[in-house]
């Protein structure tokens, strides 16, 4: 072997040292690249990862806006509320028992919401219970050095500091569901309120103002070490904007009284611009019980309970509208030419059409139109309605607003049904109905449905002379961040009637109620006129749903209401006072008459007087 | 006395050494004053003054006596070694530790310097002929007795350094190119086989042009090819019917970032806090990833994250500056040396701290695997401080000591 191995026993010739400095001045160039590619080309993205090693962001909820009415006076307010926390790397499992006896909640469901906390944020304090009262608070407290890992935080929860519960109107806010944290995305998070109906809904984004974080260091084990510089990159929360209403709250709440023991809906309008100025759906429930968190037995009352006092009958329900919507075919019939103001028809108490009779309530004999409309008289209108056609009958409805959306912005309404020719067809085949129909639509029943909301829009298009307002309940938004108001710009489009149709069609519903023999003079106003229309919906189910439509001062209308009350009876007995005493609490207000007397009505059983009972 | 100072003060060893010193002492402070672990600073800057005596001491002893000295001191730091594995310490895991009343230190440490300073006298002696097998053969001994008494503490690290070592100090002492070649083409082979075919085919050609271009006989040169391919080989065929955890044992040795709640987390905790530092770093105090102690005993591997994530490129490439000054000043050192026992040890002590820089600061930046060997002079510990300080004191001697056969 020693003969194949060659022998030079130099150290460290020239040739070696060369090559051992350039070994390492590759190892050192090595490094240097590397170096060199972290610290220049990956910074960023590598800087975006230790913020995010360092960083826990601690969300600071923003106050909720408030609302007020078109007085100023605060309908909804916020206040202060606690919410019992956990966070789930400290809490001990030992201590549950004690926590869920004094909170009141199940073991199972205190651990739910830890473990849905823990997938969040292990070391952020999560949400177990909202709105827990001083006693619950006070008894916690004393407890807490049992309990690690538990606190409490302050939370924001509505008040009504009105008499008026506007129910319907103002909606409510729940916790967030699992679902809806799905479609939401990125900005809710498990355990925050969120509008839910009425106004709240339609106007979260308005309302809810945008989180603030708090930015906390923490260290690699996740304990948090202090705040993260100094709290210089904390984002404040921004309060919400704040509704200005065109509800009158005091209206409101008078409506609310008027429609004790009723089921039915009062939805009245300012006719010069279509702002809402009461709406009330009976029967109701407090919104209170939503304003912190609603006790699960609580919300399944409210939702089995079969006279439904969730759902908004003023623009959720599709009823025919009776003999309040015979200005709709009078206006069509002036309007088309087919009759004019010297029209009469002779009413003979009842109408035959083919081999069915169809009887009057009355014999009114010789009627023009104005007549017509004053007293109701259905022979006019059955025989009317086949000069007309329902083509230009529906037509005209659909002008008036009724089978479409008005674009109310509580969120939430159906568009109801006018039936023409097409939907004839489709519904029954083609020559498989008659003009027969047509004799029931003439007065208001049949397939026709609409909503008190319609209603009362189209009231208001009869007051102010013809201009279909979109209804809204929000009159302006206040800005809280640049104190700016922006005014709510709402649709507007003429219903199309000439001035003669229209001064006819308002001459007949001002004799309903300010002239005698008018159907509708239980919503006389002292020194007011008042115009209307009164109507009773036979209901093939039960007894008749009254209605009443109308608007005062007839010579400039302030106030368009439509009155709606299921199963009450006849409109001129039952839904015209109450229309009345609306109207008079808006113009004058205050009731002028003696002592407001509306007759009794049966008592209808309730349960919303059982739901609020049971709550207080 | 000037002149004097100019011609045998080692300028440049002492003040690059005084220089990372100073930066491992600023490093040190910033990974542990707030981090629970307050006195490690002060004794690090004990360490320092302990490790500034060593150096001086090292610089001044007479050449001759530390030649003479080189046989009983590795003789004294194999048995050491060896009793360190009987009566030692435990700590992370390997007995490596051993404590004399109150101060302790690694042994492995001083063997390091022995080992070198052993390796260098046997090679510098005149009736040593390295290309006598032989005698290659016992030189290559003398590092690999001391190599398989760490090896068996377990502290791998360190003993891929006195391996490292070895190779450069064979060459600087004139071993055939081919055999360095032999000795080589076996192990990038093996490490080949285990990252795959691919890699392995690779290596396979690599250790093939390399034996075939510093060959002297063919059928040698293909003997060596054919031990070659047999490791290789066999490596393979041994990895392949491990159980899969020791497979992935050895898969997160070579690739950490595979295993990133594991060994990688601290590789990829090190990359976040050197990436971002940027140019100009966070700040002294200001790296949150050092203050919040992502990195588990940042002080002590990885170190060179403080640098890196608060002084940023400018830092840390001064850190890498100093580094390379050195090493290339120790290679000056062992060129200009007439004596054959400074040269050789002065490549060896190259060689040593070469090697600790390449895989410390390759593992901290993800180049290399995590291998627990620390950077010389940052990294917090005792021991290891004073030995390197001995070491540059021992280049400062030989600086001295140039001329002089």
């Amino acid at each position: 072997m020693s003969s194949i191995i060659h022998h030079h026993d130099e150290t460290g010739t020239p040739a070696r040292q060369r090559v051992l400095t350039l070994i390492v001045i590759g190892i050192v160039g090595l490094l240097f690249v590397r170096l060199y590619q972290l610290q220049m080309l990956y910074n960023i993205e590598l800087g975006k990862k230790s913020t995010e090693n360092t960083l826990r962001a601690i969300v600071r909820d923003p106050i909720r806006g408030y609302i007020f009415d078109r007085h100023g006076a605060l309908v909804v307010d916020v206040g202060p509320s606690y919410s019992v926390t956990v966070t789930p790397a400290e809490f001990d499992k030992n201590s549950l028992a004690l926590l869920s006896s004094l909170l009141s909640l199940e073991g199972r469901a205190i651990e739910d919401r830890i473990e849905k906390g823990r997938a969040y944020s292990k070391f952020s304090p999560t949400r177990i219970k909202r709105d827990i009262d001083f006693t619950a608070l006070s008894a916690l407290e004393e407890n807490l050095y049992l309990l690690p890992g538990v606190g409490y935080q302050i939370d924001s929860k509505r008040y009504y500091p009105t008499k008026a519960s506007a129910t319907h109107l103002l909606g409510y806010c729940k916790e967030i569901t699992d679902a809806q944290l799905v479609k939401l995305g990125d900005y809710y998070k498990l355990g925050d309120l969120i509008g839910s109906s009425g106004l709240e809904a339609s106007y979260e984004t308005m309302l809810r103002g945008q989180k603030g974080f708090e930015f906390l260091a923490v260290n690699a084990r996740g304990k948090v070490i202090g705040s993260f510089e100094e709290g210089r990159n904390d984002i404040s929360p921004k309060e919400g904007f704040d509704l200005i209403l065109s509800l009158d709250a005091g209206l409101q709440a008078f409506a609310e009284s008027l429609m004790t023991n009723y089921r039915g809906a009062i939805v009245a309008i300012d006719p010069s611009n279509g702002g809402i100025l009461a709406l009330v759906s009976k029967p109701d429930f407090d919104p209170a019980v939503f304003s912190g968190v609603t006790p699960p037995d609580v919300w399944a009352r409210l939702n089995t309970d079969t006279s439904k006092p969730l759902f908004n009958r003023a623009s959720m329900t599709r009823y025919p509208p009776g003999s309040t919507y015979k200005m709709v075919l009078a206006a069509a019939a002036l309007e088309e030419g087919i009759i004019d103001e010297n029209y009469r028809f002779t009413c003979h108490g009842a109408y035959r059409f083919g081999n069915r009779t169809f009887k009057d309530l009355s014999v009114h004999g010789s009627t023009n139109v104005i007549e017509a409309i004053q007293r109701s008289c259905n022979v006019f209108f059955y025989q009317l309605i086949h000069k007309v056609g329902l083509e230009k009958w529906a037509e005209y409805g659909k002008r008036f607003g009724f089978g479409q959306t008005t674009g109310v912005d509580i969120g939430e309404e159906i568009i109801g049904l006018v039936p023409n020719g097409e939907y004839y067809d489709r519904v029954y085949g083609k020559g498989r109905w008659t003009q027969g129909y047509l004799v029931s639509l003439a007065v208001g029943q049949g397939e026709l449905g609409v909503s008190p909301l319609q209603m009362a829009v189209y009231a208001a298009a009869l007051a102010n002379g013809g201009t279909l307002h979109q209804p809204h309940a929000v009159q302006s938004i206040r800005n809280k961040l640049t104190n700016r108001i922006d005014q709510f710009q709402h649709r507007a489009r003429p219903v199309g009637l000439s001035v003669e149709t229209m001064a006819l069609v308002r001459e007949g519903m001002r004799r309903v109620v300010s002239e005698p023999r008018g159907t509708g003079s239980a919503a006389r106003i002292p020194d007011v006129m008042v115009s209307g229309k009164t109507g009773t919906a036979e209901n093939p189910h039960g007894d008749d749903h009254a209605w009443f439509v109308g608007f005062a001062p007839f010579e400039a209308p302030t106030i368009a209401v439509a009155v709606m009350l299921e199963n009450a009876g006849s409109g001129g007995s039952r839904a015209a006072p109450i229309a009345g005493l609306v109207m008079e609490k808006y113009i004058h207000g205050e009731i002028k008459r003696y002592k407001p007397k509306p007759r009794l009505p049966r008592l209808v059983p309730d349960s919303t007087r059982v739901v609020t009972q049971s709550l207080q | 006395m000037l002149d004097y100072f100019k011609e045998y003060f080692d300028f440049k060893a002492f003040f690059l050494t005084i220089g990372l010193v100073v930066v491992g002492l600023v490093s040190v402070y910033s990974a542990t004053y707030d981090a629970g672990a307050g006195s490690i600073f002060e004794r690090q800057l004990m360490w320092a003054g302990i490790g500034f005596f060593g150096m001086i001491v090292a610089a001044v002893l007479p050449l001759k006596t530390i030649q003479r000295l080189s046989v009983p001191a590795y003789v004294v730091s194999l048995a050491i070694l060896f009793a360190v594995l009987v009566i030692g310490k435990t700590v992370s895991g390997s007995k490596s530790w051993l404590g004399v009343g109150g101060l302790g230190g690694q042994p492995s440490e001083l063997a390091k310097v022995a080992t070198i300073l052993a390796l260098a006298a046997f090679l510098a002696k005149t009736t040593t002929m390295i290309s006598d097998p032989k005698h290659l053969f016992f030189a290559i001994a003398i590092a690999l007795i001391p190599t398989a008494l760490v090896v068996v503490q377990p502290d791998i690290g360190t003993s891929m350094v006195f391996v490292a070592m070895l190779l450069p100090v064979l060459y600087w002492a004139g071993v055939d190119n081919f055999v360095l070649a032999a000795i080589l083409s076996p192990v990038i082979v093996a490490v080949g086989a285990l990252f795959g075919t691919f890699f392995f085919i690779i290596s396979v050609l690599i250790c093939a042009v390399l034996l075939y271009m510093s060959r002297q006989n063919r059928f040698i040169a293909a003997m060596a090819f054919a031990v070659t391919l047999a490791v290789g080989v066999s490596v393979q065929f041994v990895y392949e019917r491990m159980p899969a955890y020791q497979q992935k044992r050895i898969m997160t040795f070579l690739n950490p970032e595979a295993d990133p709640l594991g060994s990688g987390y601290n590789v990829l905790q090190a990359k976040v806090a050197i990436g971002s530092g940027g140019l100009f770093g966070k700040g002294y105090l200001q790296g949150t990833q050092t203050q919040l102690n992502f990195i588990p005993e940042q002080w002590t591997d990885f170190i060179f994250c403080v640098p890196g994530e608060e002084f940023g490129f400018f830092g840390a490439s001064l850190v890498l500056l100093l580094f390379g000054a050195l090493l290339l000043h120790g290679i000056k050192v062992a060129s200009v040396s007439k004596n054959r026992f400074a040269g050789i040890a002065a490549i060896g002590i190259t060689a040593v701290f070469g090697t600790h820089v390449l895989i410390n600061i390759g593992m901290s930046m993800g180049l290399m695997p995590v291998v627990g060997i620390p950077l010389p002079f940052l990294s917090y510990g005792g021991s290891a401080l004073l030995m390197n300080m001995v070491m540059s004191g021992l280049l400062m001697n030989f600086w001295a000591n140039r001329k002089a056969y």
